[in-house]
């Protein structure tokens, strides 16, 4: 059961992320309207929106993910107040660093900062090792919580019963159960660690490189495979997280029995981890030096990382809802809009994973498209309906039926959301580039779908402030509480 | 236990943190000053000509082919002549079915279109309808566009200047640069590139760059697998070995 100190800050959590969030989604909507020429910024200034917002976006909802588990960890085993303190803080301060970093610094390599860009300085001089620093602040910071955590869960379960694999064994021992979201949040866990211990390998190489005066060269290949491997799979692991929080909250707040981890959720969630960890590879299609089998496990993994998954979460959720009476509330609406999300954005990484379509698509503007897809219509939605779910628990209040006005706030999120998805996909289907500031005239249509996408954008941004005034209002409550609230688990 | 994490940590941040000072980076101009590559994919200001054929613009001419653009003058003594003969001779060789001509502009604004014509004699390529010689009023423009600045030597009386070989696409963008008496296989290269062709680009290793992913031997044209990829594993074999360490120890639930 959390403490009221692990409710306050996971309370912490939602409000900076929220408030992150707003920020980062004007950075792109600027970026957007720029893009369709309604607007006028210089070329520094936009890589250096792009780059603070997708460095913002992917660590936010990483932490998201991060801080809902480690809430609802609390429900099997003892968990560690002072540990999630101390990645917030790292977290701040990484964060405080990277964004006058990309201010004030002007730094705009892309959050991807892919080798030797950093080192080429187009910025501040010191802006260079004052990114990797943030960097470095951050790595530090959620590598060690994600250590903690699985050492949480490991005082608890075994191994091999944190992977749920005695059901691939033959003597199958039922009087141990592993909940789907220990599985779930254990799998997502190890692939983050990973991603942190790679990112880690990448940012000791480029300090050697910049501290040994030009005596010691990276091998830009190594790099890209570096940063692709850490990059990905950290994208990909905090959508497993927001899913873990699905399989936990979902068929609580509808009302419905726990899920249970049957043989194939077992057999999916291992698939998951294990064909993960090498889906980076289709990042590297067009690096001919690259041997043609690393392209085909690339293509491989991306299908055996994903479909399992997906076919299992969306069997287990059409169980849950098929034929049941249940209760609609902002929460499970949210689970299940985020589901819908997550899989269609998968199918967009899917088309462009098969190599025959990614020599048409690579470096489109459908890269963006999917994978805006899966987060701003996929995981931010598991995200805010944990938090609207952690809000009410804060406030003491029972989460209730879906209300007109929210269903109305809903709409226009969905509207907006997959409306500005929709124009970065046909954009994407006519080979309009990405990280274009200004697309050029051949692109008759690039601009006009940029402009759409950012009105599109701003509707969705309309919704997320309608939304968030009574999250942050809830979360607020628990600072001024010295009890635990009666609904609290 | 995560008191210690906590003070590995802030030992870890400090320690990296130190020697961070007084650094100084290269600047985008202290790269990107190699001649080969500066006003590379930029467009080439479209100058006049004046050939045997008649005076043209210069757009007049990579409208209709890709051009490789060749820049002497006819009294040179130096590199000029043994440029042309080889360029001559590496195309020749090459025997290329992709469609380009070979544009060769004198930038001595003394030369003459008879002069031109009789260096173009020289190397019997006054009927070749491939070659075009010509002078343009426009030499500095044409100097700028390219980033090609001969200086004249009074004691010599001669232009020190770079062979340079200037490779501009059909849509008028220089493709590519080459300095200097070059091979057929950077020639081969220029000529794909100014005809949209994919050309392979890779850095070559430099003797401080220790791990690579893949060797390349040249003699046999096969690629060895290096340290680079081990590295690629070390995520995966730190997070195991931690995974197998953590859970050697007897968990509560059993
Ligand atoms: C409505 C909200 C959002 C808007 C308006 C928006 C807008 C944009 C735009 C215009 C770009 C540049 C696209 C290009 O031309 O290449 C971009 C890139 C990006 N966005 Fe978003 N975005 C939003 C939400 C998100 C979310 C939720 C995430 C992640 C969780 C995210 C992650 C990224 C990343 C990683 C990049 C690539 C940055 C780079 O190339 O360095 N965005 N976004």
């Amino acid at each position: 059961m959390p403490t009221l100190s692990f409710k306050r800050i996971t309370s912490a959590w939602i409000i900076t992320i929220l408030v992150l969030f707003v920020l980062a989604i004007s950075f792109g909507i600027t970026m957007r309207f720029n893009q369709g020429r309604d607007i006028d910024i210089s070329p520094v200034t936009f890589y250096s929106l792009m780059t603070v917002h997708g460095l913002t976006m992917i660590g936010i909802w990483a932490v998201a993910g991060m801080a809902a588990v480690n809430y609802l960890l609390a429900r099997y085993v003892k968990v560690s107040t002072s540990l999630n303190v101390f990645a917030f803080v790292l977290t701040v301060v990484g964060v405080v660093i990277l964004w006058v970093v990309g201010f004030i610094g002007k730094f705009h390599a892309g959050w991807t900062f892919l080798y030797p860009l950093p080192f080429r300085v187009a910025w501040e001089e010191w802006a260079t090792l004052w990114f990797l620093i943030g960097l470095t602040v951050l790595g530090v910071g959620w590598l060690v919580w994600s250590v903690g955590m699985i050492m949480q869960i490991l005082k608890k379960y075994t191994l091999g019963q944190s992977f749920a694999w005695q059901h691939f064994t033959k003597k199958h021992d039922v009087a141990v159960e592993t909940p789907p979201f220990i599985l779930i949040t254990m799998v997502s866990i190890i692939g983050i660690l990973i991603s942190l211990i790679t990112a880690v390998i990448l940012l000791v190489l480029f300090y050697a490189e910049y501290f040994s005066n030009g005596t010691f060269t990276n091998d830009p290949l190594l790099m890209k495979n570096l940063t692709y491997f850490f990059g990905h799979t950290i994208a990909n692991e905090a959508l497993y997280l927001g899913l873990a929080t699905l399989y936990e909250l979902l068929p609580e707040v509808s009302g419905r029995p726990k899920f249970k981890t049957t043989w194939y959720v077992a057999v999916g969630w291992n698939c998951t981890m294990v064909f993960v960890l090498t889906a980076f590879f289709h990042h590297l299609y067009m690096d001919f030096v690259q041997p043609y089998g690393f392209q085909l496990v690339g293509q491989f993994a991306s299908y055996f990382a994903s479909i399992p998954s997906a076919a299992v979460t969306i069997v287990s959720v059409i169980v849950l809802i098929y034929g049941n009476k249940i209760k609609w509330s902002l929460t499970n609406i949210l689970f299940f809009l985020g589901l819908v999300g997550w899989i269609i954005g998968g199918v967009g990484a899917l088309i462009d994973a098969t190599i025959s379509n990614n020599i048409i698509l690579h470096n489109t503007l459908w890269v963006p498209a999917h994978f805006h897809t899966y987060n701003v219509m996929g995981n931010v939605l598991f995200s805010l309906a944990f938090f609207v779910w952690a809000a009410n628990q804060f406030a003491g209040t029972d989460s209730k039926n879906i209300s007109k006005a929210q269903l109305v706030k809903l709409s226009i999120l969905v509207i907006g959301g997959f409306g500005f998805v929709l124009m970065f996909y046909i954009a994407g289907a006519y080979s309009v580039p990405r990280r274009y500031a200004l697309y050029p005239e051949e692109f008759t249509s690039a601009a006009i779908l940029a402009s759409a996408g950012a009105w599109f954008a701003l509707a969705y941004l309309i919704a997320i402030l309608l939304l968030l005034g009574n999250i942050v209002s809830k979360c607020l409550k628990v600072f001024s509480s010295s009890q635990p609230s009666p609904l609290s688990h | 236990m995560f008191k210690s994490i906590f003070f590995f940590t802030t030992l870890t941040s400090l320690t990296l943190s130190t020697p961070l000072f007084g650094q100084t980076l290269p600047t985008a101009g202290d790269i990107y000053n190699f001649s080969e590559e500066s006003k590379v994919y930029t467009k080439m200001i479209d100058i006049p000509l004046n050939t045997m054929e008649g005076n043209f613009h210069l757009s007049d001419l990579y409208a209709q082919k890709p051009i490789i653009m060749a820049l002497v003058f006819t009294r040179c003594t130096g590199i000029c002549s043994p440029f042309l003969l080889q360029l001559h001779d590496h195309l020749r060789s090459l025997d290329n079915k992709r469609k380009f001509s070979v544009l060769v502009v004198s930038f001595d604004p003394k030369d003459s279109l008879s002069e031109m014509q009789s260096l173009a004699a020289r190397f019997q390529l006054q009927n070749n309808k491939q070659w075009i010689f010509a002078t343009t009023p426009q030499i500095d423009s044409l100097k700028t566009a390219i980033d090609f600045y001969p200086t004249w030597d009074s004691t010599t009386a001669q232009f020190d200047h770079e062979a340079l070989l200037v490779g501009i696409n059909e849509n008028g963008y220089i493709g590519k640069k080459l300095l200097g008496m070059r091979d057929e296989r950077a020639l081969l290269s220029l000529i794909k590139e100014i005809n949209n062709e994919f050309v392979f680009s890779y850095p070559l290793p430099a003797k401080n760059t220790i791990f690579s992913c893949f060797t390349y031997d040249p003699a046999t044209g096969k690629k060895k697998p290096s340290l680079g990829l081990l590295i690629l594993l070390l995520p995966a074999i730190i997070t195991l070995s931690l995974l197998l360490w953590l859970g050697s120890r007897k968990p509560k639930l059993n």
